[in-house]
């Protein structure tokens, strides 16, 4: 351990915590998605709050205020509510967020009360108690760092072997239990690592870091990746990049590492949220700009087409008194048209050019074929229950169902 | 008033606020609202203490609620792109508020003693101490405060009922019929973080984070009507602060906690022996399913 951290070039209680926040990430990346993916995100804060009766029994039971024991009587606590949040929520109505809250309320008001209790007795030594498992960003120590480390090689190793049986019982316990998996065995372990993270975790970085630091990673992997091999590699990834950079940054400000963390890795995510490939909200504002472009031209082209059936070619001011749209749009959605050379100008008037012809037709056969769909659609026993694609129609039911759709339309019209 | 009934009294404001607005959060699966605006206020309390330089209730209150809004605004917001579940969204945005104010408080206000416990966070036995005169009679001043902020939801809750209703089972529905869900949730969430706030500065967060989860969480066991889950919820409340504040007198120990407790155990019955959805229950009605299957099995094989 020492040797490891005298090859990080940096001062060494610097070191210490760049390291420190390095497995602290990596730990609570991996585990953390066991308690993202099944919507128990908050089960660090319950756990934090879960840990004040632990502290305050053993504190009662050995009279002093001896770090070991105060740390078992958190990990049992937190054990405890861990296990009662998870059987609330399996064998009643009541859901994780409801679950995790009771927890949370209820063992704080028991630690609460049990404060009390102590500050009767009139032991010298409980001064402070209450702050033993909340300090904010505490100094990192070697050994807790060397624990978190454990933890996480174990969890780490639990994933590696058991990734198949993971996934299964966390996304299908039915199934997995059909298929004879140990399904409580696999989340009594997965919730001890958790557990045992998050204690630790609490004491080297305060309660408020746990709980960003074992949502961010999952959440930003998740922005990355729906599957969840890759997705714990990530969330691993994730934890470190955020850790090591957020530790850091701060000793570069001399600002506390534990908030300097949680803003780094807050960042990261919103930044995801924003810009994550094919998911991030600007990617849907920008596919929606699209596609609205995209509807706004066809129906351009469908109106002069129509038009041009009815009379001499129109002028694009006969397009927006016939069809009513804002001249902005018709202007935009012409000029599309216009690069795409669906459209000749003659003059003011506007004509089709075959390409142009060609894709009006099939932009009305497009319309008839849904038109058809909304009344007939019923009809033709469409294999369980298929939401079809209104822009491709045909594509998403097949060539067969869509003729017998047309047939349908034709009989219905005859 | 003596100073037993006013602590009950202010006790029972704060289960009848949380208790109106408490199964809404728990039907919408943000419970833990509460929790988050506990711990997301302290960038509202550092940046009146830089601007202001005051440590004053009302201002610090006026901040730590524009955070508490900013908080589930941004909570709300994240949920609202549908990329992050909800219970992730609180736990992004609740920490990242609080590491803000940590900083503040490290860069700027090192020197004095200012923490959320200090500031911000009452204590329910020291409620009958500070008092106001109201048309000659001397109440006490949370009393006022909190009748004031249960009013309101009371009337914000009748008067959206059928919005809230809808949007709350079934948000696709309500933007048929014209309800707007996000506006709906919105009002919900800023009722929320107003009432906390409120709440805390007289009672502490830990009986409001209690009061607005555990009543409901009960109610949820027991009823499947949304104005009697209201009503349960209301009436649990009512029951810890009264039983609560016995026990706590017996007990000497901490009045929100013994109340709490009393929420607690009101949980535990529920959860075993509420007659539809209780554990017993749900043991009896298989156990009886289990038999009549094993009596079909057999009439089969001997027919």
């Amino acid at each position: 351990m020492g040797g490891l951290i005298s090859l990080i070039p940096l001062p060494y209680p610097d070191a210490v915590v760049a390291l420190g926040a390095l497995v602290l990430g990596v730990t609570a990346g991996v585990l953390g998605a066991f308690a993202v993916l099944p919507r128990r995100s908050l089960v660090g804060d319950a756990l934090a709050h879960a840990a004040l009766p632990g502290v305050c029994l053993a504190f009662i039971l050995t009279g002093a205020k001896d770090p070991a024991a105060l740390l078992a009587g958190a990990a049992v606590a937190g054990l405890v509510g861990a296990v009662l949040i998870i059987l609330i929520e399996r064998t009643s109505r009541i859901r994780p967020d409801a679950a995790i809250g009771v927890v949370l309320s209820v063992f704080f008001s028991l630690g609460i009360v049990l404060l009390t209790a102590i500050s009767h007795s009139g032991n010298a030594q409980q001064a402070g108690l209450e702050r033993y498992l909340f300090g904010q960003a505490a100094g990192l120590v070697e050994r807790d760092v060397v624990v978190m480390g454990l933890v996480g090689a174990a969890g780490l190793s639990l994933v590696l072997v058991l990734l198949r049986p993971l996934r299964a019982a966390m996304f299908d316990r039915e199934f997995a239990g059909s298929i004879g998996l140990p399904v409580r065995a696999l989340e009594l372990a997965t919730t001890v690592l958790l557990v045992a993270a998050i204690v630790i975790g609490l004491r080297m970085v305060g309660a408020i870091l746990m709980v960003a630091m074992l949502v961010v990673p999952a959440v930003a992997a998740r922005q990355l990746t729906g599957r969840l091999g890759p997705l714990l590699l990530v969330a691993a990834g994730v934890g470190a990049l955020v850790g090591v950079s957020g530790a850091l940054l701060s000793a570069r400000a001399e600002a506390p590492t534990g908030p300097v963390v949680v803003l780094v890795g807050v960042l990261l995510v919103v930044a995801l949220l924003l810009l994550a490939p094919g998911r991030g909200v600007l990617w849907g504002w920008a596919r929606r700009r699209r596609e609205r472009r995209r509807e706004s031209a066809t129906a351009l082209l469908v109106d002069i087409e129509s038009l041009m059936h009815a009379g001499p070619p129109p002028t694009l001011e006969q397009v927006a008194l016939a069809s009513a749209r804002p001249r902005p749009h018709l202007r935009r959605a012409l000029r599309d048209l216009d690069r795409a050379g669906l459209v000749a100008h003659d003059g003011e008037r506007l004509r089709l050019t075959e390409s142009g012809a060609a894709a009006a037709h099939a932009a009305l056969e497009r319309r008839r074929l849904w038109s058809a769909w909304l009344e007939h659609g019923w009809q033709i026993g469409v294999p369980g229950a298929v939401e079809p694609d209104p822009r491709d129609l045909r594509g998403s039911l097949g060539d067969q169902a869509a003729d017998r759709l047309e047939r349908l339309a034709r009989e219905a019209a005859a | 008033m003596n100073d037993d009934l006013t602590i009950i009294v202010t006790a029972g404001l704060v289960a009848t606020a949380c208790g109106l607005l408490g199964p809404f959060l728990v039907l919408r699966r943000v419970a833990l609202m509460g929790d988050a605006v506990s711990h997301a206020v302290l960038p509202g309390i550092v940046a009146v203490y830089l601007l202001l330089d005051t440590r004053a209730p009302l201002p610090v209150v006026v901040g730590a609620a524009a955070f508490a809004v900013v908080c589930v605004l941004a909570i709300d917001a994240l949920r609202g792109t549908g990329l992050v579940a909800s219970d992730a969204a609180i736990g992004l945005v609740f920490p990242a508020l609080f590491a803000i104010g940590v900083l503040g408080i490290d860069r700027y206000a090192d020197s004095v003693h200012l923490d959320l416990d200090s500031t911000i966070y009452g204590e329910i036995a020291f409620v009958p101490f500070r008092t106001l005169d109201v048309l000659g009679v001397e109440v006490a001043q949370a009393v006022v405060v909190l009748g004031a902020v249960t009013l309101v939801n009371l009337v914000l809750v009748a008067v959206f009922w059928k919005p809230l209703k809808a949007t709350s089972f079934d948000p696709e529905f309500s933007r048929t019929v014209g309800i707007s869900p996000v506006l709906v949730s919105r009002l919900l969430l800023v009722a929320v973080a107003v009432t906390a706030v409120a709440a805390f500065e007289a009672v502490g967060a830990i009986l409001v984070v209690t009061l607005i989860i555990v009543p409901a969480a009960t109610a949820y066991l027991l009823t499947d009507r949304l104005w009697m889950m209201v009503a349960v919820a209301v009436g649990v409340g009512w029951l810890g602060a009264v039983l609560g504040y016995g026990g706590a007198l017996r007990a000497d120990a901490s009045i929100a906690g013994a109340m709490g407790l009393v929420c607690a155990v009101c949980f535990v019955v529920a959860f075993l022996c509420s007659p539809r959805h209780g554990l017993l229950a749900r043991a009896v009605r298989r156990s009886r399913r289990r038999r009549a299957l094993a009596r079909a099995i057999e009439e089969s094989a001997t027919a």
